[in-house]
């Protein structure tokens, strides 16, 4: 058991560090809260900390003193790979009892390690946009042209977010560039509305919409509101880039 | 005619949930279950919807709530967190015509301020639009994560390797 035999400051350096990963890389509030407990409680100490939007403030304490420290959320990507396994290093080192080092170590190994390969993702997600089509009841010819309008559209946010411009912009352009390619649908005899209508879906912020709902029932109201209107806001900007292509097109679509 | 529709509809299901997926980085050990789980969920939806005439919301809400009873089921298996695998899951049950009707008819209704019978017309398909996919959102989000207040124990120990 390492009980006490690791450093205060130290001890809450690291659950500062990463609570605020977890909570950058869109895991929802109470799961980091547990699992920032969960590893101060396997050295001993007690953990308090109250999380906000945009930084979070996390005390740990002994018997004598507390050690606190107010930190910053990054912006990082949505990661379901570091939500599974940064959840399950905590239970590990619940269990385990894992040094400090140690701890770190498996830490940081499971930050740095690569995402799925983006030209994977737009194969994919184009092909689930496709689907998408035809689960709404578009034909092969739609289904076609959304898979086209996918890899357009998300290919430009994917280069458009390594460029480091604000998200709000890459939302806008790709979907607009989504539902341009899309309405090409519109020289065509086919589905042409159901193809609009999803060519910009793959670009729903489904992760922070389901996030709120569940932060807000758990009674973390502030950080589950603060989820939605982020879902909200990047939902308008969608709805924004849609509604300039349907500007243009307005008339051969009634 | 009636099984091959259904198994149509869970398959284009599974492949919008894995590639919805793919976009939020899931552990590729996740794959195969994110898959089942939005196939099942959403053949749950159509066959409530086609043969027994519930409303898309309600039948939302039922498919909702098997993908998130899946996920805590399978997540022990995967040592996943709930929410990894039913969120990609519940994507494919987005409902996105009525999203794209309420732009449309946003759109429309500015277009027709002239006209009142155009413009009473766009304005209640935008509110009837906009109830559905609101209703519609909120319904998946709660019927998925239900079963985390159900069982709770259990879902905060889906990541623990031992027993």
């Amino acid at each position: 058991m390492n009980r006490k035999e690791e450093n205060l400051c130290d001890v809450e350096e690291f659950i500062a560090e990463y609570a605020a990963h977890m909570m950058g890389c869109g895991i929802h509030t109470s799961r980091v809260i547990r699992s920032a407990k969960r590893i101060g409680e396997a050295y001993g100490y007690v953990v308090k900390i109250s999380v906000f939007q945009k930084s979070l403030i996390l005390t740990l304490k002994d018997e004598h003193n507390p050690c606190s420290e107010v930190v910053d959320i990054p912006s990082l990507p949505i990661s379901f790979e570091h939500n599974s396994e940064l959840s399950a290093l905590s239970w590990e080192t619940y269990d385990d009892h894992l040094p400090l080092d140690i701890l770190r170590g498996k830490y940081n190994r499971i930050i740095s390690a690569p995402p799925i390969h983006p030209p994977i993702v737009l194969l994919f997600a184009s092909l689930a946009n496709a689907s998408f089509c035809r689960l709404f009841g578009g034909d092969w010819c739609s289904m076609g042209i959304v898979f086209l309008a996918t890899v357009a559209g998300l290919f430009l946010k994917q280069k458009m977010s390594a460029s480091g411009i604000n998200h709000y912009i890459v939302f806008i352009a790709s979907a607009l560039a989504a539902s341009l390619c899309a309405s090409t649908s519109l020289i065509f005899d086919t589905t042409s509305d159901i193809a609009l209508a999803t060519s910009v879906l793959f670009l729903v912020p489904g992760v922070p919409l389901i996030n709120g709902v569940i932060d807000i029932v758990e009674g973390h109201t502030l950080t589950g509101f603060a989820r939605l209107t982020q879902a909200a806001l990047l939902i308008i900007c969608i709805a924004i880039g849609l509604s300039s292509t349907l500007f243009f097109v307005k008339d051969r679509l009634i | 005619m009636i099984a091959i529709n259904i198994l149509s509809d869970a398959f284009f299901a599974a492949i919008a949930g894995i590639g919805f997926g793919a976009i939020s980085n899931p552990p590729l050990r996740a794959f195969r279950y994110i898959a089942l789980l939005a196939a099942v969920g959403h053949a749950c939806r159509y066959c409530l919807m086609t043969f027994s005439g519930v409303e898309i919301a309600t039948a939302s809400l039922a498919g909702a709530f098997i993908i998130g009873m899946g996920s805590l089921w399978f997540g022990k298996k995967v040592h996943s967190p709930m929410t990894v695998l039913y969120i990609p899951a519940l994507l494919p049950m987005i409902p996105g015509k009525f999203a794209y009707n309420m732009v449309f008819s946003l759109i429309m209704f500015l277009h027709s301020m002239d006209d009142p019978v155009e413009k009473m017309k766009y304005m209640d398909m935008f509110f009837s639009n906009t109830m559905v996919t609101i209703t519609v959102v909120f319904l998946l989000a709660v019927g998925a994560t239900f079963p985390l207040f159900l069982f709770p124990k259990r879902a905060s120990s889906l990541t623990r390797h031992k027993i």
